[in-house]
């Protein structure tokens, strides 16, 4: 069993920002600002061309050469998983786990409600995020990078909604380090 | 170099800020949208006024790649809100997800699995359902500058200024006062 507290982050919020923004100038600088979402209906087209050719080359999404190719995002989810799994290996982070603290405090150590919900919850944030033209990453952080209009409802329905489920699934406030 | 080769560096190098900030780690993002615990916000927001300051300095000096995306505001509204009930049921985005799943997170990897099959649903649903909504409310791909007039630098400066004063002003309490006491 877990020790039921959230842990301090390995970097203090500052560095982490300030490291993160330099990385999204780096981007843009080079080829295009972050984004991450996209590549999941990348990967999809790629299966659905593979399985019924007719049908994709008639889609008005999938038949564009955007989603046809593995190109810049594809390789930047890529380096993304792998720069997560070397800097959890590194920094003494790296763990096999199926559960968070914070919904362990309200719903118990069950495995499978967690799984359960993270799938459904997987599924709106992609549906959700291709809806916006671009997640947490392309919409909301290179959004108002950009200063893009789109930003601006973006940024106002995900944090209120996401608040408000949060609100609802998680009751129970863990302890938290500080 | 390639950009294949500069993408794989460049998400390298955000997949470990994500994973070294807390930004991949569901605790610390119900903490934020629970209001109990400030980290991932503030990682967040300075994250969000260094690429905006750094990506004004890119423009200005004609340097810059941007990729603006198109403002429909009714497909996007929705977007965020789905997103948001995902991202507030499970504590992970798209990258995140990936970022967690990677350091060895087993319900990331399902959630992951849940974005697979969202992807796929949206392709089927693209021709009749997307396209019709994307196009209502559809200002194209605008910026805050363009739309109204004032010059990007009238909004670049006054947010990082104002957001770096309330972050160094709510720096101290959030941090020492033990400002949220945990329940339970």
């Amino acid at each position: 069993m877990e020790d039921l507290i959230v842990k301090k982050s390995p970097l203090p919020w500052w560095a982490a920002g300030l490291f993160l923004g330099l990385v999204q100038v780096l981007a843009i600088g080079l080829v295009k600002p972050l984004g991450v979402s996209t590549q999941f209906v990348v990967a999809d087209a790629k299966i659905i061309h593979a399985i019924d050719k007719e049908y994709a080359d008639q889609h008005p999404l999938i038949s564009g050469e955007k989603y046809q190719k593995f190109g810049y995002g594809w390789w930047l989810d890529i380096g993304l998983v792998a720069g997560a799994f070397i800097a959890a290996v590194l920094a003494g982070r790296w763990k096999l786990r199926a559960n968070t603290v914070w919904w362990q405090v309200t719903h118990g150590t069950s495995v499978a409600k967690r799984f359960i919900f993270g799938f459904i919850g997987g599924f709106f944030i992609l549906l959700g995020a291709r809806f916006a033209h671009g997640c947490t990453s392309g919409q909301f952080a290179s959004g108002w990078a950009q200063l893009s209009l789109s930003a601006v409802p973006f940024t106002v329905t995900m944090f209120a909604f996401g608040m408000l489920t949060a609100y609802l699934v998680y009751p129970k406030v863990p302890k938290i380090e500080r | 170099m390639s950009t294949h080769v500069i993408g794989l560096i460049v998400g390298g190098l955000f997949g470990a800020g994500l994973f070294l900030g807390g930004l991949a780690d569901p605790d610390k993002i119900i903490g934020t949208l629970r209001l109990k615990d400030f980290h991932a916000l503030r990682t967040i927001a300075v994250f969000v006024l260094v690429g905006m300051l750094g990506t004004w300095i890119l423009e200005l000096s004609g340097m810059a790649h941007l990729s603006v995306k198109p403002a429909a505001i009714l497909a996007v509204s929705i977007g965020g809100a789905l997103l948001g009930i995902g991202f507030g049921l499970t504590g992970y985005c798209p990258g995140t997800g990936l970022a967690c799943a990677a350091s060895g997170r087993i319900d990331a990897l399902v959630t992951v699995a849940g974005m697979f099959i969202g992807a796929l649903v949206f392709i089927l649903i693209y021709p009749a359902v997307v396209q019709p909504i994307d196009a209502i409310a559809n200002y194209e791909k605008v910026t805050l500058p363009e739309i109204t007039g004032i010059a990007a630098g009238f909004w670049v400066v006054p947010i990082v200024v104002v957001g770096t004063i309330a972050l160094i002003l709510t720096g101290k309490k959030s941090e020492n006062t033990g400002l949220i006491q945990a329940e339970k």
